[in-house]
């Protein structure tokens, strides 16, 4: 993972908006539906180019083109089926927290109107009546799914035609997949989580292989807060649930060099209250025994914005990065580059400069407008300018 | 208000209507004939409520929602005035600068589902035309915002109650002409017409709070392709017509609240708080509300590095946005507020909101339980901050 050398490298979650030339993916993907090859690396070639036009230094492929559904999944891993909800089942943990129940109403509009994020002009995916359940072991079913989207990621690039200096490739963490994953099989959820990450090991791999950084997406690692019944204590939570989680992330990071990885966890991205999100200095030490280089993490939405004083009580070992999100995927408001260079500084002043590497909270695309999303990245950039400026004066 | 020895709270005035009133309001909006006792009955009731879930939520200056107030925020002076008629000709959007035309997608998807800058559909459409003198014809009504925030006042135990009213700028912007000879005339006659709405409040006993969004908002319609100067002549002609309809108001039972616009857009092009903020401490208030908590203005707290707050004067910046459902962490409330009483003193910084939640009576910007959620973070972010500032000592109540 590039540091900030001699000035602020800038960076995002990955997710970001869907190319115009394909806007229908999403619902075919959603149906499953074969989708044309060439217009998937087509579409990520504009992605790309457009971030390098912006001056982002580390490039994701935007992730528009997968679709977390069985089609997706069982394309990965054996062991997975799909079976219509029973009554009183949610189809993802999101559906049963705690903050759900203190904000009845307004969950209650939100699944009224099928979103949400409250895009304008965003076309609602139709509710799911199924679920993701594994009725046998969880295998890996080799690696030829994982290749077919690295090519796929690196035709792109060669399609963009620029210098591309850096790129990262996002896979999700054990201990989230099981959120919308159901264990059926195995005898206890830590089994289902560490053999989810057996089988994912050959995947990170394989992105490591191919000369990306590898992203481990993992909101887990704080979302199960509110989401675990019955709530429990935090010394509990970060025993039974956070520590399993972060030794699953690790299983699956065996023999992957930690200076390839980056871990990003947010607290859900979904446009809603947050007022039950487990604070980050909670958990901030088991964090740091993840085997990874860099650290991606909410720090622009107004619940964890004044987290960054986090850091001034931890201390980041020498070989690790921060990547602070210094942009918000929850307002429309685009945030001003002195704002940014603010909160870039803040990051730099305690942890060092070349330690802070800019980025979004979380993904941009389909959290707001395309155009929004894109004058966002846009920011993010000038402020890193800015702020480079300012610390290397 | 007397001294403070805490950081106080308030917000910017409108909250979201009962459900059950707005009907009415759609009723009136469209000219149709309502049941106006029943509807004068729940408006007391409704006022009352909010009074008390202000308090109740640790409020100090509380307003009565604005839910008096048909139209919105600024139209609904012309349920109060004479001299007016409605065509049926389109409007011309007053507010669609560069920010629409660069982010033109957004703003179509954006005004379709949530209405002209988003505040909510139903707002009678057509041009307002000027055809005759203006005058005031709105006493009933403001003597009845005036009594039922009043009786509510008294059932409950406040630091100070403010009244929202349009200023003489921001009045039916989007008006064609066909009686005074030119924009300052009208100006003029305007601020005529606001003086008697401003000192039926302020001789209740009330805080006037005038609001302009216009004023900043302008900005984006004029520059480019004009020049900031010609913008900034255009703003100070907007203060004196302002000061003029303040004129007989003691400073300090005056505030005085500008945005931005409240919609959740981009806002890439709104101007910077720098360039106007000597000509917005020339309106003659005591408080000065300014958005700080949506990331396009969170950064101009630092403009007080520089810039020296007259004496006297107190700031309410923002500490809340609406511009997002994230519910603010009273932490970071608290560090908003301590890096400007820091600069400015700690007994002259209020907490409050950037805009109000509900700047019509369809408009929503938050959902309610939101809303609500955001002024608790609020209140317990300036507990937070008035712990740091004041020490740990348990804080009498002021005023």
């Amino acid at each position: 993972v590039k540091s900030s050398k001699d000035r602020i490298l800038t960076t995002h979650a990955g997710r970001l908006p869907i190319p115009a030339s394909c806007q229908d993916l999403p619902i075919r993907l959603h149906r499953g539906d074969a989708v044309d090859q060439d217009t998937i690396d087509s579409a990520i070639g504009d992605v790309v180019r457009r971030q390098l036009d912006v001056g982002i230094d580390c490039v994701g492929d935007g992730e528009f083109w997968k679709a977390r559904n069985v089609a997706y999944y069982g394309a990965h891993l054996s062991g997975i089926e799909v079976r219509p909800i029973r009554q009183g089942e949610v189809t993802t943990t999101r559906n049963s927290t705690g903050e759900r129940q203190e904000f009845a109403g307004f969950y209650k509009d939100m699944d009224s109107m099928g979103t949400l994020f409250f895009v304008p002009g965003e076309k609602p995916m139709p509710p799911d009546r199924d679920r993701m359940v594994a009725t046998g072991p969880i295998k890996a079913k080799g690696t030829a799914a994982i290749d077919r989207e690295i090519k796929a990621f690196k035709s792109g690039i060669e399609r963009a035609g620029g210098k591309v200096e850096e790129a990262f490739f996002c896979v999700i963490a054990p201990g989230w997949l099981d959120h919308f994953i159901f264990n059926e099989y195995y005898k206890s959820d830590e089994e289902f989580v560490f053999a989810l990450a057996d089988a994912l090991n050959a995947e990170y791999k394989a992105v490591v292989d191919a000369g990306l950084i590898l992203q481990i997406d993992d909101p887990g690692i704080v979302d199960w807060w509110d989401m675990v019944k019955p709530a429990m204590r935090v010394e509990d939570y970060r025993k039974q649930i956070a520590s399993v989680r972060i030794e699953a992330v690790n299983a699956a990071l065996k023999g992957i060099p930690e200076d390839r990885v980056r871990y990003h966890l947010c607290w859900g991205s979904w446009h809603g209250p947050h007022t039950h999100d487990l604070p980050l200095k909670e958990i901030v030490d088991l964090l740091l025994q993840i085997k990874a280089q860099g650290y991606s993490f909410e720090a622009a939405n107004v619940r964890h914005e004044h987290e960054w004083r986090v850091w001034q009580e931890v201390k980041l070992p020498d070989e690790k990065l921060l990547i602070p999100g210094v942009i918000s995927h929850a307002t429309n408001v685009v945030e001003h580059p002195e704002l940014v260079a603010d909160r870039i500084i803040r990051f730099g002043e305690i942890v060092g400069r070349e330690k802070v590497v800019a980025a979004t909270d979380c993904g941009l695309g389909t959290r707001v407008h395309t155009e929004i999303a894109w004058a966002k990245l846009a920011a993010l950039v000038a402020g890193a300018k800015l702020a480079s400026q300012r610390l290397w004066k | 208000m007397t001294a403070v020895d805490r950081v106080l709270t308030t917000h910017v005035g409108s909250l979201i209507r009962p459900e059950d009133l707005i009907p009415y309001f759609r009723k009136i909006e469209a000219g149709e004939s309502y049941d106006e006792p029943a509807f004068e009955r729940r408006l007391g009731e409704a006022v009352e409520q909010v009074v008390k879930k202000q308090v109740e939520t640790g409020v100090d200056v509380v307003s009565d929602g604005e839910f008096g107030k048909s139209g919105s925020w600024s139209r609904y002076i012309l349920g109060r005035i004479s001299g007016f008629e409605r065509s049926n000709e389109p409007s011309v959007p007053p507010m669609a600068g560069k920010d629409h035309r660069d982010f033109k997608e957004f703003y179509e998807e954006y005004e379709s589902q949530y209405g002209y800058t988003g505040i909510g559909k139903g707002i009678q459409a057509g041009t307002w035309i000027v055809k005759g003198a203006i005058h005031y014809t709105g006493k009933t009504k403001i003597e009845r915002d005036i009594q039922n925030f009043k009786k509510a006042l008294a059932k409950t135990k406040t630091v100070d109650g403010f009244l929202p009213v349009v200023t003489p700028s921001a009045a039916v912007i989007a008006a064609r002409d066909e009686h005074y000879k030119n924009e300052g005339e009208r100006l003029q006659a305007f601020a005529g017409v606001m003086r008697e709405e401003y000192q039926a409040i302020h001789q209740a006993g009330l805080l006037v709070q005038v609001d302009d969004a216009y004023i900043p908002g302008k900005y984006d319609v004029m520059c480019p392709p004009a020049p900031l100067e010609d913008y900034r002549k255009w703003v100070a002609g907007r203060v004196e017509a302002i000061n003029a309809a303040l004129s007989g108001i003691p400073e300090d039972r005056v505030r005085f609240h500008i945005c931005w616009g409240s919609w959740n857009g981009p806002h890439t092009n709104d101007v910077p708080l720098r360039d106007i903020v000597d000509l917005i401490f020339k309106v003659r208030a005591k408080y000065y509300s300014i958005e700080m908590a949506n990331p396009r203005h969170e950064h101009e707290w630092r403009v007080f590095e520089e810039v020296k707050l007259p004496q006297d004067k107190v700031l309410m910046p923002g500490v809340i946005s609406h511009c997002t459902n994230v519910v603010e962490h009273p932490e970071l409330v608290a560090e908003r507020l301590l890096r400007l009483a820091h600069l400015v003193g700690r007994e002259r910084v209020m907490g409050s909101t950037d805009c109000g939640f509900a700047q019509s009576p369809f408009a929503r910007r938050v959902h309610p339980t939101i809303m609500w959620a955001k002024l608790a973070a609020l209140v317990k972010g300036a507990e937070l901050a008035t712990r740091t500032l004041w020490g740990n000592r348990q804080s009498a109540s002021a005023a």
